[in-house]
């Protein structure tokens, strides 16, 4: 069985595959009951267990369950999630949860489900229909709704408050270099592969360098199971919220117990599907996104300008670096940044953008991609070396247009000319300046003010934990 | 002279036979004396010996000779339960203790006995590698663990 | 007259330890031995004797598993279970640390210069090959990590001339690796053996790679080249020999003399065994015969070979006993 995970999970990865049941090292906690006298367990041919007690009666044990949160607690292996995730998140499940819409049609126990798709979904799914990115995300939209989704959003617009919401930070960090030494370089937090990692394997020391702001699909997490609740009159649990990404490592993500609303005992993002169960998902239905006749964009919670979909400048990945820089270049110094101009370092996925005024280096911004860069980054940063403000960190090398979630190269095609096609795709898109963004801005006012500043910061900040390395010397591998 | 002969070629048969019984007999008291060492050490997780544990029992051991007094000793325990994550511990347990206690020159192979564990060739192989033995036995947390289970209660 | 293999000298070189590996200087001049004791020595020649120059014991937390010196002979790197690469830099008769090589998850099992010395490579338990790349300013960086193996990688080794790199695994597998379009993946995958391939060595001229196992055998790849008309892609190696029966343990080191061409093997049987290249057969299918065995060369497995630079025969080797013997290899074939 193959991976889906990206490159750098599978590298903090110690184990073989192995299933949970198998060789799980988490222990379980019993919760033990006072008063028992001794008891006989017997197994049934079933595999269930049973607790004799010395006046024969029979109790069934219960078993012991590994959830997903476990497997990410854990400093065990990751790729047991994989198969925990496999009957959590897939698009199986979102099937499921749309043929019980249907039987509950009457009872009014339906759930409103919504769909939130990323910009690097649509531009791959477009690249394999040979459709334009706007045209794609159209014809999706007619698509889920068919089978009986309600709403179809855009990643994009969340990602437009994650820009904003790190532009923010940014300055702040920077404000206060002088005194916290762990305030630069601040490192984009978008990616959920390198997140995992970093807590896995650089724990504390690495962590509060991290930008704390959401990545856009948690962002749009808070849109869809708070703004949107409210507007609709619904609360939290009665929405399905599915998000579509380029990236497996998105799944872990929403099940973090950070994005656990635990009031309404829902998660903020309930499913995420890949590009590629979204394409399995139109081959089942036996259904060319070319034959689907277009439906109109839900624009609400969509980066829309008419019927168009707007994309952010810079990197496929967000476009974190462009952002911050420009602004910062601006807000800082003063300076009206035109054009970036990357200087392509070690190889393609280490790349430099600097700010300089007479000869000296104001900004040193720099995009790491894939794990080797990962790791000079991480060394510098250990040795004292770094000399970087900011840095877009992603896992996978090229970014996240090239996701592990993202559409397979068909027949001879090669995966740099599908990669190229993609990315043309993207970035076809008109730009839209998250500062300009009206509908944003007014969200700000309205909904996020109206929560207060604390709740909007849960909304639109998160928390990381550092995983400790295990030490119980039963359960290590050697 | 065919008389002579015969009785030449009995007693040089007897001779042999009673070297190879000798020789039978020398390899069942090396194997004695291994299974001596290792019946002592206690499982990982239960307060009882690997011999209480039928895991090893006198007839798991086996030795043959490599000749120049040096021995070529193989042992096949059996893990308590088939899925027993523990025995690659009681593997390394088992390594330990022999390089540690044994007097006489020998060559080792642990391997588990044959239909007990699911993993069987996954756990023969990883300990029976001695770079992945050397290493575990630097690993603080494991070596704390080996050494509570290859110590002797009266050391 | 026979071929022999006459003994030279013993050092104690890792008392109450494993000796893991020794490697000579690229002159010949030094002999570095590492081991379970953490520590590496460096070995000189006085006169008739060899003594120990040099004890560098303050770099590693756990056993040096390897030890592989630059071309240019002022820089040693060593490999440890403790998860890091210490890089040392000569100073007249002393080694400083210079840098210390992080990143691997667990032990590293083995390091290697490529011949230009400007890449290094080393791999670990981690499954993973990482090569990276020296700067003027003595700065390392990686420059790709590789995760063919399935399993601890055991040995990685470079071609003597290209920049192509080889690596062996606990998954019974041998990886061949190149730089294709700013990164090093694997180009080849050698199957064949049946356990874990513990060493590599290359053929002086590089044409052929020996590999070692714990199936007690020995293979000799090939590179196939476009022209044998076997349907074979460009950069596949096919196995063209398997010595067996000869070894009664896990072979753990192989290695090819640059200078006579005989091959050197390391058992987990105390021996040691010097293999000859039959030249009169088929290139295609070449045969090796056994020219010299020391059954007993060690009191313990032995670990490593390694054939001196520049003197024709000699050779080093090392066991767990802690022991380093030399040896020299006369043949009149």
């Amino acid at each position: 069985m193959a991976s889906h995970f990206s490159g750098v999970l599978q590298l903090t990865d110690l184990d073989d595959f192995i299933t949970p049941s198998q060789e799980c090292v988490k222990p379980v906690k019993v919760d033990k009951k006072q008063g028992k006298s001794v008891a006989k367990i017997q197994i049934e041919d079933d595999g269930s267990y049973f607790q004799v007690n010395q006046d024969g009666q029979r109790q069934k044990l219960e078993k012991a369950k590994i959830t997903l949160n476990d497997c990410l607690a854990c400093s065990g292996c990751i790729t047991s999630a994989e198969s925990v995730l496999i009957t959590q998140q897939s698009h199986e499940e979102l099937y499921r949860v749309l043929r019980l819409n249907k039987v509950l049609l009457s009872s009014g126990e339906q759930k409103v489900v919504v769909v939130s798709v990323s910009p690097q979904s649509r531009a791959s799914l477009a690249a394999r229909y040979s459709l334009s990115s706007s045209e794609t995300a159209r014809r999706l939209t007619a698509f889920f709704k068919n089978l009986g989704v309600h709403y179809v959003f855009d990643t994009g617009f969340s990602r437009t408050f994650s820009l904003l919401e790190s532009q923010r930070e940014f300055l702040k960090r920077f404000a206060r270099k002088e005194e916290d030494k762990k305030a630069l370089p601040m490192l984009a937090s978008a990616c959920p592969g390198w997140i995992c990692y970093a807590e896995k394997t650089h724990g504390d020391f690495i962590l509060p360098y991290i930008s704390t702001t959401r990545s856009p699909q948690q962002i749009m997490g808070s849109l869809v199971k708070s703004f949107f609740t409210k507007q609709q009159g619904l609360d939290p649990q009665k929405i399905y919220h599915v998000t579509v990404m380029p990236c497996y490592d998105k799944k872990l993500e929403a099940s973090r117990p950070d994005f656990y609303i635990n009031e309404f005992e829902t998660r903020e993002v309930d499913c995420v599907i890949t590009s590629g169960e979204v394409l399995r998902m139109l081959e089942e239905e036996g259904v060319s996104l070319s034959d689907i006749e277009p439906a109109p964009l839900d624009t609400m919670l969509s980066n829309v300008c008419g019927e168009e979909l707007l994309c952010h400048a810079g990197s496929g990945s967000g476009g974190y670096l462009h952002h911050v820089y420009t602004h910062a270049a601006k807000q800082l110094f003063g300076v009206e940044v035109e054009e970036l101009t990357y200087k392509t370092l070690k190889n393609k996925d280490f790349q430099e953008v600097t700010l300089e005024k007479d000869g000296i280096i104001l900004l040193r911004f720099a995009a790491t991609y894939g794990f080797r860069n990962i790791q000079n980054l991480v060394q510098k940063l250990k040795r004292g070396k770094s000399p970087y403000h900011f840095v877009e960190v992603m896992a996978c090398p090229s970014g996240c247009l090239n996701g592990g979630g993202q559409l397979k190269p068909v027949a001879d095609q090669s995966n740099k000319e599908l990669l190229q096609q993609v990315e043309e795709l993207y970035k076809a898109e008109h730009l839209s300046a998250p500062e300009q963004d009206t509908r944003v801005a007014e969200l700000y006012q309205t909904w996020l003010e109206s929560v207060g500043e604390e709740t909007a910061r849960q909304l639109l900040h998160t928390q990381y934990h550092a995983v400790e390395k295990s030490t119980n010397g039963l359960t290590i591998k050697w | 002279m065919e008389i002579l002969s015969s009785v030449v070629n009995k007693v040089f048969q007897l001779s042999r036979l009673s070297k190879n019984v000798q020789r039978t007999r020398r390899m069942e008291e090396k194997a004695l004396e291994v299974y001596d060492v290792i019946r002592t050490i206690r499982d990982p997780e239960k307060p009882n010996t690997l011999e209480e544990l039928d895991v090893v029992t006198e007839k798991c051991v086996e030795v043959q000779d490599l000749g120049d007094d040096e021995y070529l000793i193989i042992i096949r325990f059996s893990p308590t339960v088939p899925h027993c994550s523990l025995a690659t511990l009681i593997g390394l347990c088992l390594q330990v203790k022999l390089q540690r206690c044994l007097p006489f020159k020998h060559k080792l192979e642990i391997y588990i006995t044959e239909g007990t564990h699911s993993t069987e060739e996954d756990v023969n192989k990883q300990i029976n590698d001695k770079e992945r033995v050397a290493a575990a036995m630097e690993n603080p947390n494991l070596r704390e663990i080996v050494e509570q289970c290859v110590t002797e209660p009266d050391d | 007259m026979k071929d022999t293999l006459a003994p030279v000298l013993r050092l104690s070189a890792h008392p109450d330890s494993r000796c893991w590996y020794v490697a000579w200087s690229p002159k010949g001049s030094l002999l570095a031995s590492c081991g379970g004791d953490r520590a590496v020595r460096i070995w000189g020649k006085e006169g008739d004797n060899w003594e120990c120059k040099c004890v560098l014991s303050d770099g590693h937390q756990r056993t040096v598993r390897k030890v592989a010196w630059s071309p240019c002979g002022n820089y040693l790197a060593s490999a440890s279970f403790d998860a890091t690469t210490c890089i040392w830099k000569k100073k007249n008769d002393d080694f400083e640390c210079l840098t210390v090589l992080e990143g691997h998850e667990n032990e590293v099992k083995c390091v290697a210069w490529a011949p230009s010395g400007n890449l290094l490579a080393t791999c670990s338990r981690d499954k993973s090959v990482w090569i990276w790349e020296v700067d003027e300013e003595d700065e390392y960086e990686c420059v790709s990590v590789v995760n063919s193996h399935t399993q601890d990688v055991k040995h990685v080794v470079w071609h003597p001339t290209q920049e192509l790199l080889a690596s062996a695994s606990y998954d019974n597998k041998v990886c061949i690796y190149k730089e294709e379009d700013d990164d090093w993946e694997c180009r080849a995958t050698l199957e064949g053996h049946t356990s874990t391939v513990w060493s590599l060595s290359f053929d002086p001229e590089g044409q052929r790679l020996a590999s070692c196992s714990d199936d007690r055998t020995v293979k000799i790849w090939k590179e196939c080249t476009p022209g044998d008309g076997d349907g074979s892609t460009d950069g596949a190696w096919k196995c063209v020999c398997t010595l067996s029966g000869f070894h009664s343990r896990t072979v753990y080191d192989v290695a090819w003399d640059r200078l006579t061409g005989a091959l050197a093997t390391a058992c987990g049987d105390d021996g040691v065994r010097i293999f000859k290249e039959d030249t009169t057969a088929d290139p295609e299918q070449p045969v090796f015969y056994l020219s010299a065995h020391m059954p007993k060369a060690h009191s313990q497995d032995v670990n490593c070979v390694a054939w001196h630079p520049q003197e024709a025969g000699l050779l080093a080797t090392c066991s767990d006993n802690g022991e380093i013997a030399i040896w020299n290899y006369h043949s009149d074939a």
